[in-house]
């Protein structure tokens, strides 16, 4: 059909007009619907109210003020020993040094209040996305129906950009602190959703017998035998909650959330990268430490302690209470230790001006050529090509591949996928984007292979490695954008450049994890049979590890979608920069139109990779 | 929560009750919320204006929200007020969100908006004839990159601020080629790059605005703005096309609010129809921050405390 | 001993049918569906149309290869799974009658239950497991504690009630299943392959371990197993299962002796006789000649010697009671072990 394009009716090789449906309009009409006539919004405002409450209570006890309880605030001394004695307590001297070095570092460079409104956001987020995926896994896990409802939905959800969720939230609960607060839980419920229903599911089925012949009722069956035995699978799904939390510091800020990621933004439009970048630290800082204390309150074990005296009993309980009086104290002699504002702050700001200086004077003449040639001989080229593709022709490329990978339902999903994509009108600004997703995977992969590989040949390289993974996926992206538009000005290629530095993240990651469990006998057997290293790589490892890489590649699509509708900050001309003037305009249909092209243009490949992947790894004996 | 809703359905029973009138209208205890956008003047001005209000007596809440989703907003009365109505930027909004309803014009501030073409002061060496448009396009091979080439690049931006830059490209027949920047960080961040190297950049800017502190430059002058330059096409130098002109070099900067404001807090209105700020105390707002690297609150404070004859008629 | 006639529990015409439409397909076929009848239409009978009963203090000992209906069949008989159709009866009251509160008040007082993998709940000790059953009666703690603590002596593991079930060997797990199982003083007792996942000297032990306590506790117990020689060790008596039926229930000497069919017969045929055979089988009338007289339930194994070392000796052979009963057929007995 590509050959046949000069002969081929203008009907197939764009979307014709006549066929557009107008998807916007009707999501419109729905939405005025819930507003107008259902009065929905009577119903969401009050939900507003009390997440609200529930907010000021939280940032006055972190804040203090008049709102909430109208408590003071608590000195910053006494949250950092706490935090530190947490730390201890979940995981030794490190998570100690880690959850309490990180609120002094708050505290020290002045971003205290800043900090603590992040927090706040966090805080009551987190819960509240934990609790309402808990009850929708148990009830999925409980009712057939809602499982098979609730699955693609999830999907979706996972997929959409994160900007889709803002403009609902807007219309329906306002703007604000709370906004953000509720954006954040709709963002980071669907994880949760999955891993109860998965830790449910993997219940030995004689546990739960156990706990029936032990004559428990359901509802003891359910929080005293089900939950618990599902807990590791329950603190995954916690933990992936706050990382989706923090993920959404700096989003969130766009409907009102003050905080960090306001801050940020703020900087950034006055083009302070050094207190950009303090920030972006902070904000890593704190993900990192509520990562680590997840995991490590997942990962513990038990102790059994009730036949202790009473003071060895309770010592971490004593510690707090006497760490809590003696930095109370000490915060109420010296100011220093309660508050420190941002002008007494320490700042490294004026370390990374001269550095973003240096690159921008010293490399942009350098990367002219290689600009060049980029946007002439690869960028304008690969771009051309997806524009003129007739749109038929790759709808049936794309169901074809389905059919022959995944079978019936797997060509009939990506036909619907993209059928949607075609017929909501976007379909030129969607080959925009799947030109730019196409260039930056395709870097991400090359590269991201190459680090991995490097990085998995020894164990400590390999753990530095996946702690540098963890930081740069935390760090907030928005600030990439600022150095590589001064490298590479406002086109493609920062867009580009900006997608790659994130979405490498999970090639190299899953790469690594996929080299480093290749099963040791495995290994010994293929270096019994005289394989030097580079022939064990080829040999053993790649393909063995292959099926997981093309995890992380699926990954590396996901993030790199969630990327380019950021990117669209630097300039570009795809589905994000609509999504953003659907935002400005409050046109929630369309917002969402183009939230879920996007998605689709996601879920199409991952659908493919992930039939490819759970076919591989059986036969290669893999699967579970 | 619940005693505030409490108080606000006896605050609408005893309002009611008082008939429409509006002669015993009651201050309410709610705050006035006031939005923040992105960018330091309107922050540092929110401030004030909050701080003017919490002296006045009233409570004071600021939030952040989008400078264009915010009309939607004050319209539903989550936001009570806007102080920042570029006629530029977002006149478009606040006529829709009048329109529909909500939403009320409070009136101008003694200062007028500018949005057009810019460049830094150093351009003047590399072309000479700024900052006049004809002697611009006579230089625009210079501003090509390999993807305008042989033409010229205008960095534009976001589309969504609805520039029509590509018209007046069109209708002056300049050899220009308009790329879109996605936020007004992306325009400062090429502004940067470009003044460090002294590399020719023309693009969009507005005044007031940090940037006039930070960097020299001036604004291209295009024929001068008319009414009916933008729809009627007979109007200026190219009779058969409409845009051919610049951006009106007075544009209005507004004050705004919503509908339900001057019944609730009636002497809150009262201010906010007095309260007016030139262009010089704009950008001295803006300085205390992006220059001075003041926190907003910071130089809300230190701004009160410098113009005190300014904003004391306005509290009586 | 009256328990024989009334048995504690007894199922009818129990069927439990796996596939996509398992009441229609056994109505279809007024209650007597076929193995072709099932094939064709895509079910499985994994309890194909069982009667059973088992006495009061009588261990019935269910043996089967995987996929042969046993584990069904317990859990139809605990009512874990519902059954397709039958009747299960336990202590004169109908199983399926019961609503799910009813249901859960048999469970906590009637019935324990021992699983393969231990199914201990992770997060607790194994005093809070052992005691697990009583708190969800909603005894007080106290109570509770001094009860598992008892228990928990029974099972020999003193000493560890504050240990988490990943400290314990898989032994060690299984006895804190088996002391939770009767923490409530069941009546009647399922085993589902308890000893399966152990190792075999570990099971040998806790075999041995298992009849110590049935002595003393006289449960009426259903132990599940796949493994014959388990069987011949605890049985009273053996359900042979196979594809759902009950190849061949009785004795362990009459299903040595006397297999019913093929199958049976394969499992027989390499099983030490002299371990399964009593002297009672092989008595025939006569005076001993004055030497040392056996109880009938001896096994073989244990007088195998004095037989073989003497064989002209005529031992005579008495009834528990002591009630002469004739002498051993030493030609008999020898054909049987060795013919």
């Amino acid at each position: 059909m590509m050959l046949a394009r000069p002969w081929l009716p203008d009907a197939l090789l764009r979307p014709p007009a006549v066929l557009l449906l107008p998807f916007a309009d009707w999501l419109n009409a729905f939405s005025d619907y819930l507003q107008n006539d259902l009065q929905l919004t009577i119903f969401t405002r009050a939900i507003a109210d009390v997440v609200q409450f529930i907010l000021d209570v939280v940032n006055n006890f972190l804040l203090g003020g008049r709102k909430g309880l109208g408590l003071p605030a608590v000195p910053w001394l006494t949250v950092a020993a706490l935090a530190g004695l947490l730390g201890y307590f979940l995981g030794g001297t490190r998570l100690a040094l880690l959850s309490g070095g990180t609120f002094t570092y708050l505290a020290l460079f002045g971003q205290w209040k800043l900090a603590m409104q992040t927090l706040a956001l966090v805080f009551v987020s987190a819960p509240a996305a934990v609790l309402i995926g808990l009850l929708l896994g148990i009830a999925a896990q409980r009712k057939r129906w809602l499982e098979v409802s609730i699955a693609p939905l999830l999907n979706i959800a996972q997929s959409l950009p994160h900007f889709s969720y803002l403009l609902p939230v807007v219309i329906f609960f306002g703007v604000g602190h709370h906004a953000g607060a509720i954006a954040t839980i709709i963002f980071a419920t669907p994880p949760m959703i999955r891993m109860t229903l998965l830790g449910l599911k993997r219940i030995q089925p004689e546990i739960i017998e156990a706990g029936r012949t032990s004559g428990c009722s359901p509802r003891q069956r359910l929080w005293l035998v089900e939950v618990p035995s599902a807990r590791q699978e329950i603190m995954v799904g916690i933990n992936q909650v706050i990382m989706q939390c923090l993920a959404m510091v700096v989003i969130a800020s766009f409907i009102g959330a003050p905080g960090l990621g306001y801050k940020l933004l703020l900087l950034l439009q006055s083009l302070r990268i050094g207190d950009a970048i303090e920030i972006g630290v902070s904000i890593v800082l704190i993900a990192i430490m509520l990562d680590r204390l997840t995991l490590a309150w997942a990962y513990r074990v038990p102790e059994y302690h009730g036949d202790e005296r009473f003071l060895v009993r309770h010592k971490y309980l004593l510690g707090a209470i006497a760490l809590a009086a003696v930095s109370i104290a000490i915060a109420a002699l010296e100011p220093y230790f309660y508050f420190i504002p941002r002008r007494e702050g320490l700042s490294t700001g004026f370390l990374w001006d001269p550095i973003v200086d240096w690159i921008t004077l010293n490399l942009f003449d350098p990367l002219q050529v290689f600009r060049h040639f980029v946007a002439l001989y690869i960028l304008i080229p690969v771009r051309d090509l997806y524009q003129w593709a007739p749109f038929s022709a790759v709808m049936l490329l794309y169901t074809g591949l389905g059919w022959c990978i995944g079978g019936r339902t797997c060509a009939l999903l990506i036909f619907s996928f993209l059928g949607f994509i075609a017929l909501s009108g976007w379909w030129d600004r969607a080959m925009i984007t799947a030109y730019m997703i196409t260039v930056a995977v395709s870097v991400c992969i090359v590269l991201g292979l190459t680090l991995g590989i490097w990085a998995s040949r020894s164990p400590s390289r390999a753990k530095r490695a996946l702690l540098l993974c963890d930081t740069f996926q935390t760090f907030p992206s928005f600030i990439y954008l600022i150095p590589v538009i001064m490298l590479f000005q406002v086109n493609d290629l920062s867009a580009i450049a900006a997608v790659t530095i994130y979405a490498m993240i999970p090639a190299v990651r899953y790469t690594i994890e996929g080299l480093r469990n290749v099963p040791v006998p495995l290994q010994e057997a293929v270096t019994s049979a005289g394989a030097n290293r580079l022939q064990r790589l080829v040999q053993l490892e790649l393909p063995l590890a292959l099926p997981h890489i093309m995890v992380g590649i699926n990954q590396t699509v996901m993030f790199s979608l969630f990327m380019v509708v950021i990117a669209a900050f630097i300039g570009t001309q795809d589905l994000g920069q609509e999504m953003m003037r659907a935002l400005s305009f409050n046109d929630l249909g369309k917002g969402l139109v183009l939230g879920f092209c996007v998605a689709f243009l996601g879920l199409t490949i991952d659908q493919l990779v992930s039939h490819w992947e759970r076919r591989r790894k059986r036969e290669l004996g893999l699967a579970e | 929560m619940l005693s505030k809703t409490i108080k606000t359905f006896t605050a609408l029973v005893a309002m009611s009750a008082l008939g429409a009138t509006g002669a015993f209208a009651q201050e309410s205890d709610d705050p006035i919320i006031i939005p923040t956008h992105n960018w330091n003047s309107q922050i540092v001005m929110s401030h004030v204006v909050g701080k003017l209000l919490e002296r006045a007596g009233y409570n004071v809440e600021y939030t952040p929200t989008d400078s264009q989703a915010v009309y939607e907003s004050v319209r539903l009365g989550d936001v009570t007020l806007e102080l920042e109505v570029w006629e530029g930027a977002f006149g478009q909004s606040f006529n829709a969100a009048l329109k529909k309803g909500g939403i009320v014009d409070v009136g101008d501030h003694n200062a007028v908006t500018r949005e057009d073409w810019w460049y830094p002061a150093y351009m003047e060496e590399l072309c000479p004839g700024l900052p006049d448009w004809q002697a611009l396009n006579r230089c625009a091979s210079q501003f090509a990159t390999p993807e305008t080439s042989p033409k010229g690049r205008f960095l534009a931006g976001p589309v969504d601020w609805l520039k029509h830059d590509q018209e007046r490209v069109d209708a002056l027949g300049m050899d220009f080629i308009v790329v879109n920047a996605g936020s007004a960080s992306a325009l400062w961040a090429e502004l940067e790059s470009a003044s460090k190297r002294r590399a020719p950049i023309v693009l969009f800017n507005w005044t007031p605005n940090f940037i006039e502190a930070v960097y020299e430059g001036k604004f291209i002058e295009f024929p001068e703005y008319g009414k009916g330059c933008k729809d009627d096409p007979a109007w200026g130098p190219n009779k058969e096309e409409t845009h051919d002109c610049g951006n009106p070099a007075n544009g209005y900067l507004k004050k705004a609010a919503w509908d339900g404001m001057e019944a609730k807090w009636p002497g809150a209105y009262r201010i906010l129809e007095k309260l007016s700020f030139t262009n010089p105390q704009i950008a001295k707002m803006a300085a205390l921050v992006d220059v001075d690297e003041l926190e907003p609150e910071e130089a809300a404070d230190v701004w009160l405390d410098e113009n005190e004859q300014v904003w004391k008629s306005w509290l009586q | 001993m009256d328990g024989k006639t009334s048995g504690v529990i007894r199922c009818e015409s129990l069927w439990k049918i796996y596939g996509p439409d398992p009441g229609g397909i056994f109505r279809k076929h007024d209650g007597a569906p076929s193995d072709e009848a099932l094939k064709e239409s895509g079910h499985i009978a994994a309890v194909n149309n069982i009667s059973l009963e088992i006495s009061r203090g009588e261990m019935l000992v269910v043996m089967g290869l995987s996929g042969s209906g046993k584990s069904t069949l317990v859990r139809c008989l605990s009512r874990l799974v519902e059954s397709t159709a039958g009747r299960v009866e336990m202590d004169g009251q109908d199983l399926f009658a019961l609503d799910e509160k009813e249901l859960i008040e048999l469970w906590r007082h009637k019935m324990g239950m021992v699983f393969q993998h231990f199914a201990l709940l992770p997060h607790k000790t194994v005093l809070e497991n052992v005691a697990f059953p009583l708190q969800m009666q909603g005894i007080t703690p106290d109570v509770r504690r001094a009860k598992a603590l008892e228990m928990i002596e029974l099972v020999g593991l003193s000493g560890r009630e504050n240990y988490f079930p990943r400290e314990l060997s898989g032994g060690q797990q299984q006895r804190v299943g088996i002391a939770r199982s009767l923490a409530v003083d069941p009546g009647i007792w399922f085993l589902d392959e308890p000893f399966s996942a152990l190792d075999p000297l570990i099971r040998r032990e806790m075999q041995d371990e298992f009849l110590r306590l049935q002595e003393m506790l006289k449960k009426s117990i259903v132990f599940i197993t796949h493994d014959f020689d388990e069987a011949l060790r605890l049985a009273d008596r053996i359900a042979i299962l196979y594809h759902g039926k009950v190849e061949q229930i009785g004795t362990p000497e009459e299903i040595v002796m006397n297999p019913a069919t093929d199958y049976v017969a394969r499992f027989t045929s390499e099983v030490p006789r002299a371990r399964v055979l009593t002297v009672g089988s092989f008595v025939v009338a006569g005076e001993g000649d004055g030497v040392e007289p056996v109880a009938k339930d001896t096994p073989i194994a244990s007088i195998l010697r004095r037989i073989v070392l003497s064989p002209d000796a005529r031992i005579p052979v008495v009834e528990d009671n002591g009630r002469h009963l004739g002498v051993i057929d030493r030609n008999a007995l020898l054909d049987a072990l060795f013919g």
